[in-house]
């Protein structure tokens, strides 16, 4: 495995910060796990720790999207990137950001009277959750968007080689890219703020991010099995087409409660109800491509590739649909039931996408024939493992807390404080494994090629 | 189907989900201000607020958010506004048991911040969040309710406090209360609370008619 064009090396910079950010993301997780049985744990309130956790977690996936667009893109045009200084501008562009906006959030967490109106904006944190960043760290996201999405289409221009994974690939970050706009403006109405916030929110997770992993596992599963293209990108486009068909109006999931008008349950049951149904498409996808190779190039690379097909179903398709239609999800909704469908459909969706992109491509980037994957097998089970359990002590934490709350009316607090309180021990419990399984990875991401096999 | 038909059959039906899904946002963003009350400045100043604590980074409102503390849709509702600004600007102090830290909230921004929840406890939410089942049935098919627990549940005491695991956390626990104060106590704190506890942020029930005021007293004095 070598790379053709020198210029995808520039993949490698966004790998490691993602895979630093990755490892930064699970251990303040564990300090979030700690505050629900000990609010004042840590120095830090709750909600810096998870604002912390959250936006580590959303830039890291998209820092490793970039990272791996960048080397996908030359591989599909048979080029050079564009302008490779311009790729190292924007990569350090965006790591110089990122650091502002934590500390940002860090001096918000010591002294809350620091996040003042600048320009009619907040300074450090617009107190929306997942898009906490402030007005002047969107703009800096948007221009690093753009750059990034303008260096890639030069690229891909260079040759004119329109390839349908590199367009659909493209295609869907620069949906990702409008897609942020929605959230850059204040409203009055807190029922309208989240009426956009939700565009930005599902139109990520439900449409453009499923998109983009639509893209990267026909790629993956092309250079892994050594499928023919032509196959491979027609389910793809089933694929891609199939979510957003069901992913745009799925949204109405989203508007059941808001104050928004009562169609909503309608149109949000019925499509978020088909939401899981291109992602089976994937699972297949991925085990019929499979089943036909015989010759597999990187055993650790596909393994990771069908298991992110596999929990990327059960996370973001079963976990989803368990309690998206309104007659459920009255009793459900602002649960640990959703909390527990949003790690198990980003550790499925999206961790293990990115992972699997990195053991795809890292091997040639770094010149290795072949690499001894027991570290990748052994972190692969160990995060799952941990995965699967910490998901499943928040959703019993969810029923106990739907039958108990919403059901019987006792108080949030005696719940959570009470009859919550084991599940919150495993779960932190559950959650230093997971930090375990990604220490083993940290440690063969920066080893792999590096040592003597 | 051939790829390029896969393509386009992706490519314009993602477009036409999209324009039937700008339609529905121009009826939705019209159908609106119908469903909420008007936003005066001090609504909006407490939204400003709002966002300026980060509030969302432990509750949830209209269901989302943090899933670390209480939802706040409803809170308005439910609890004393004297309650709401006294705990808004030091928890501890009038909880002790209280995880929220104190922010520095001033009472001028407590009190925009209330009005804020006051608004969106007006907001039509299609019925969320859902009145529990079981805790309207206990009443009802297990035994006939007393004077004394008419009133209590009248007046919407258990919004704040528990008697035996029914009810609030933010006031204090009844469930013994009467092997810890007498009648004149209980009667004489429902009139003045401050008068007894210095911290408190209970309202006066000083309006309460005589009769109301002892079977209250007589409820909290039987709990033991």
């Amino acid at each position: 495995m070598t790379i053709k064009h020198e210029s995808q090396k520039i993949a490698q910079n966004f790998y490691t910060f993602a895979v630093l950010l990755f490892l930064v993301q699970v251990v303040v997780g564990i300090i979030a796990a700690l505050q629900f049985m000990w609010p004042d744990f840590f120095i830090l309130n709750f909600n810096i720790i998870r604002s912390l956790h959250i936006n580590a977690l959303v830039v890291w996936l998209l820092v490793g999207m970039m990272g791996a667009t960048y080397y996908v893109v030359p591989e599909e045009s048979e080029t050079e990137i564009w302008s490779l200084p311009l790729a190292k501008f924007q990569f350090w562009a965006t790591v110089a950001a990122v650091t502002a906006v934590v500390l940002g959030y860090i001096i918000m967490g010591l002294y809350p009277q620091a996040n003042t109106l600048v320009f009619g904006t907040r300074l450090l944190n617009e107190g929306r959750e997942y898009i906490e960043a402030p007005r002047w760290a969107d703009i800096l996201i948007v221009v690093s968007i753009l750059l990034f999405l303008f260096n890639n289409f030069m690229t891909m221009l260079k040759t004119k080689k329109w390839t349908g994974i590199q367009g659909v690939l493209l295609g869907g970050l620069t949906v990702l890219a409008l897609m942020y706009l929605p959230g850059m403006f204040y409203t009055k109405s807190m029922v309208k703020d989240q009426y956009w916030w939700w565009w930005v929110v599902h139109l990520w997770v439900e449409g453009a991010w499923e998109v983009i992993a639509g893209a990267l596992l026909a790629f993956m599963l092309m250079k892994t099995t050594g499928v023919k293209r032509e196959v491979v990108e027609k389910w793809m486009y089933i694929e891609v087409g199939l979510v957003m068909f069901t992913g745009i109006l799925g949204i109405g999931h989203h508007y059941y409660w808001i104050g928004t008008p009562s169609y909503w349950l309608w149109i949000g049951g019925i499509f978020s109800s088909l939401e899981p149904v291109p992602l089976l498409i994937m699972v297949w996808d991925a085990f019929r491509t499979t089943r036909e190779t015989r010759v597999v190039t990187n055993k650790a690379g596909l393994y990771y590739t069908v298991a992110h097909a596999i929990f990327n179903f059960v996370g973001a398709g079963l976990w989803g649909v368990i309690h998206t239609l309104p007659q459920v999800n009255k009793w459900t909704h602002g649960t640990q039931i959703t909390t527990a469908h949003g790690h198990l459909a980003f550790y499925g969706a999206y961790v293990l996408l990115v992972l699997a992109m990195i053991y795809i491509t890292l091997p040639a980037i770094r010149g290795v024939k072949e690499f001894n994957p027991s570290r990748a097998f052994k972190s692969f089970w160990i995060m799952t493992i941990s995965m699967v359990f910490i998901v499943l002590t928040i959703t019993g934490a969810g029923m106990v807390q739907t039958y108990m709350e919403r059901l019987m009316g006792l108080d949030y607090v005696a719940v959570k404080a009470n009859y919550n309180l084991w599940f919150w021990i495993l779960r932190a419990v559950f959650g230093v494994g997971f930090l375990y399984g990604v220490v083993i990875f940290v440690i063969d991401y920066f080893k792999l090629g590096k040592e003597r096999t | 189907m051939s790829n390029k038909g896969a393509r386009n059959l992706f490519i314009f039906g993602s477009l036409f989900f999209f324009l039937i899904f700008i339609v529905l946002t121009f009826d939705t963003m019209g159908k609106l201000d119908k469903r909420a009350p008007e936003i005066t400045e001090e609504v909006n100043a407490g939204k400003m607020a709002w966002h300026k604590y980060d509030c969302i980074g432990c509750h949830t409102i209209f269901g989302n958010g943090s899933y670390f503390a209480p939802d706040m849709t409803k809170v308005a509702e439910k609890k004393p506004k004297g309650y709401l600004k006294q705990f808004l600007m030091d928890p501890k102090a009038v909880n002790p048991k209280a995880s929220m830290p104190k922010l520095g909230i001033t009472s001028d921004e407590a009190d925009k911040l209330i009005s804020f929840l006051e608004w969106i406890s007006k907001v039509d939410t299609n019925g969320w969040p859902p009145k529990p089942i079981l805790a309207g049935a206990v009443g009802v098919a297990v035994k006939e309710l007393t004077e004394g627990q008419k009133v209590y549940q009248s007046l919407g005491c258990s919004n704040c406090h528990m008697i035996s695991g029914i009810g609030g956390t933010t006031g204090p626990d009844l469930t013994g209360v009467g092997s810890k104060r007498d009648g004149a106590w209980l009667s004489g704190h429902f009139k003045n609370p401050k008068a007894y506890v210095p911290n408190s942020a209970m309202p006066a029930y000083g309006h309460l008619n005589e009769k109301d005021l002892n079977v209250l007293t007589d409820y909290m004095v039987s709990l033991k």
